[in-house]
């Protein structure tokens, strides 16, 4: 019985891990690069949604996290908005976003789809350079609120009955619970209906389409799910930089690693962005303050060589080769 | 005892007596008895303000080399520890904690530029620390915190300040019109809004008021777009790159507006200057120190600059060679926090930072006094105009006469000429 919800009390236990580790007041560094590691592990299971199962690269994955960060910027900026409030609506705009894209875009194959997709995030980004009421082309501070509320409970400030410290334990615990809730629905789409017609489409798009798979139906719904989760990924952003301006948020390294952290890892599987994002998320981490330079990107690079010439299926399935 | 044995024995003893040689020189150093000071920040080493970023990094080994000559703060000598920020904000939070949180750093100081010191402010803020900033724009216009002291001598509204000698400067042209044009970024546009209250308060009618993108290559169609506007002077606030295409589209297409410049940030780079050359004759702009007479009034800075053009030269390192945008002030930031902390006498940020707002400091970048914000109480950016430039050399920019002062009076060496008449 246990055996069969396994991979939910696996879920569960991370998820504890994740709130007792804010419970026992590290340096503070610690929590700051654990986001940035869980933050990789929910924006790369989000692209491995379309580029692994479905294999459609997908360039612009800083679009969909610069719109999560600056409806977020926008929502602040109007009400003040609270955290959950602005990971939802962002979420879903950019869902939305990802239906409207997917639909003119899927029809493109290969590289012209990935370069569809890279258009992506540098149309948004000169939006978001003339829009002012965000900061446009000068970025904009955010205040973070002292003692943060959660539905009416104060979450932050333990003195004064909180549960986290400060902010940023807040932040880690909640960058895990979306990393987790991220890896939960991408494993229940490679189980489902949805990732065995992915599969198909990945192998041959034509012999599927032949066999009845709804190609077009499918793919939207992947990219829609994808596009969410990275713009709920970029959503908590500004909570934990404070200040963002559009080069920041558009980066074309959050392109470069949602890709190669899967690549790494093994793009067949829920299980290895997971790997791919802990293992060059904590190398990128460690590279920062230790070569500090950026040469991490280097790094990614070259690890991205070796893996596609030694592994091309990731780590994962190169153990799962070796175990067979 | 055997041969062997007699020589492993001596070995051992020679060891002991070695550990204890070493026990007792490093218990009775002074380096045993006070810890060092360390100084914590991040820099861009690396990305696109990496040539500022390294011209600041020697500046601050200077300072630490300096003070640590002259018994350290508080008796104690000084360390740095830096990592590099890649230009990127987004690596600076985490930086900040791991220089506070790991390395246990005692105080931190910005990296260079706005939008590096902007994620860090939270982080300092948080801890309650006195945050020294590094040419920040307004930093703390939003934040308002007490402990920030930032070096950009741009006075107490440091948009407008930025400006501000520029227009008293052409005043001499008498001008009616004016063009302004800025790269779309921060900076930029922070220098042209405050230019824009300048030109409104001088009564000069805006006749072209435009934003560039800032990977524009081609700068020809904005300056024939600017001329046909026929403005008697043309303000651009732009970042290097951008300086560069359009000091060169200017020198190609040309312009009859009297005076062109003012917020151009590159053209004090040794890079672009020897690059540029005689393109740019006739351009007024904005600096902050320049090699003419006047400028004595700084205490130290000559010889400061003189130290660092050596160690450029002796250590081979690759970066300015003149380093008279960023040398001084780089020094003078570290040099107010090493002031503060040895008249307070103990590492108490509260008192150390009620001392920086009560006191007026004397460094190699002159007398300087703090706004409640942080900023400094008095603009001190003066005008210079690029005269007498007749090739790519770049030693003739370390010498008086190619960067004459036309603003402030006090100081000047020159009188504003048309651009056109210096071409």
């Amino acid at each position: 019985m246990l055996m069969r919800y396994r991979f939910e009390i696996g879920c569960v236990v991370a998820l504890l891990a994740c709130f007792l580790i804010t419970q026992v007041e590290l340096n503070r560094f610690y929590y700051f690069a654990g986001f940035a590691i869980l933050q990789y592990v929910l924006i790369s299971t989000a692209w491995n949604i379309l580029g692994g199962y479905g294999g459609y690269i997908n360039f612009g994955t800083a679009g969909f996290l610069g719109l999560g960060t600056y409806v977020a910027i926008a929502m602040i900026q109007f009400y003040g908005a609270g955290i959950i409030e602005q990971i939802i609506v962002a979420g879903a705009l950019a869902g939305l976003l990802g239906l409207g894209i997917g639909y003119i875009t899927l029809r493109l194959k290969g590289v012209y789809f990935a370069i569809a997709t890279l258009a992506i995030a540098i149309v948004l980004e000169t939006f978001v350079n003339n829009w002012d009421y965000v900061g446009g082309a000068a970025g904009v501070s955010i205040l973070p609120p002292r003692t943060p509320e959660l539905l009416g409970i104060t979450i932050v400030d333990r003195k004064g009955g909180g549960i986290f410290y400060n902010n940023k334990e807040f932040l880690f615990f909640l960058m895990g619970a979306l990393a987790i809730m991220s890896v939960w629905i991408a494993r229940t789409v490679e189980f489902g209906k949805l990732g065995r017609g992915l599969n198909a489409i990945k192998d041959n798009e034509e012999a599927a389409e032949c066999m009845g798979v709804p190609t077009l139906k499918l793919k939207l719904i992947a990219t829609v799910i994808s596009g969410s989760l990275m713009g709920v990924a970029g959503a908590v952003f500004p909570s934990y930089l404070t200040f963002v301006d559009p080069p920041t948020a558009f980066n074309l390294e959050f392109a470069v690693n949602s890709l190669a952290m899967p690549m790494i890892g093994g793009t067949f599987t829920w299980i290895g962005p997971v790997v791919g994002s802990i293992l060059l998320g904590t190398v990128q981490q460690v590279a920062i303050v230790t070569i500090s330079s950026e040469i991490n990107l280097l790094i990614i690079g070259l690890l991205l060589v070796i893996f596609v010439t030694i592994a091309p299926h990731g780590i994962v399935g190169w153990f799962m080769k070796k175990n067979k | 005892m055997s041969r062997i044995l007699k020589f492993r024995v001596s070995t051992m003893l020679l060891g002991v007596l070695f550990a204890a040689a070493f026990t007792l020189t490093t218990a009775f150093s002074p380096s045993a008895q006070a810890k060092p000071i360390k100084v914590g920040f991040s820099m861009a080493l690396t990305g696109a303000l990496a040539g500022g970023g390294k011209q600041a990094l020697e500046a601050m080994k200077i300072w630490r080399d300096d003070i640590n000559s002259k018994g350290g703060m508080i008796g104690r000598q000084v360390e740095l520890v830096y990592y590099d920020d890649q230009t990127n904000p987004k690596n600076v939070p985490g930086i900040y904690a791991k220089l506070l949180d790991v390395d246990k750093v005692d105080f931190i100081v910005s990296g260079y530029g706005t939008n590096l010191i902007a994620p860090a402010m939270p982080v300092a803020i948080d801890r309650d620390v006195v945050f020294m900033g590094l040419f920040g724009m307004n930093n703390n216009k939003k934040w308002k915190y007490d402990k920030y002291f930032q070096i950009l001598p741009a006075g107490p509204d440091p948009a407008v300040g930025f400006s501000y000698n520029w227009f008293e400067a052409l005043k001499t042209f008498k001008p009616k019109t004016i063009a302004l044009l800025s790269a779309d970024a921060e900076f930029a546009r922070n220098l042209k809004e405050g230019a824009v209250k300048n030109a409104k308060n001088m009564g000069l009618k805006i006749v072209y008021n435009e934003n560039y993108p800032p990977k524009t290559a081609d700068f020809t169609p904005i300056v024939r777009a600017v001329n046909a506007k026929k403005p008697d002077v043309f303000y651009i606030a732009s970042y290097p790159n951008g300086s560069a295409g359009l000091v060169r589209a200017l020198a190609e297409v040309g312009t009859k507006a009297k005076a062109v410049g003012g917020g151009m940030v590159g053209l004090q780079f040794s890079g672009l200057m020897a690059g540029l050359g005689p393109n740019l004759n006739g351009i007024l702009n904005y600096d902050f120190y320049v090699p003419e007479p006047t400028m004595a009034l700084y205490p130290g800075a000559t010889e400061l600059i003189a130290k660092y053009q050596n160690k450029v030269k002796t250590e081979g390192l690759k970066t300015d060679a003149l380093g008279y945008y960023l040398v001084p002030w780089a020094y003078a930031y570290l040099d107010v926090l090493g002031q503060a902390v040895n008249a307070v006498g103990k590492i108490d940020h509260e008192a150390i930072a009620k001392y920086i707002h009560a006191t007026e400091f004397t460094s190699v970048v002159g007398k300087i006094k703090f706004t409640p914000l942080g900023e400094w109480s008095e603009t001190r950016t003066i005008v210079v105009q690029y005269q007498n430039i007749k090739n790519n050399d770049l030693q003739q920019f370390a010498r008086p006469g190619t960067r004459k002062i036309m603003y402030p009076l006090d100081i000047k060496t020159g009188t504003p000429q048309t651009y056109n008449s210096l071409r």
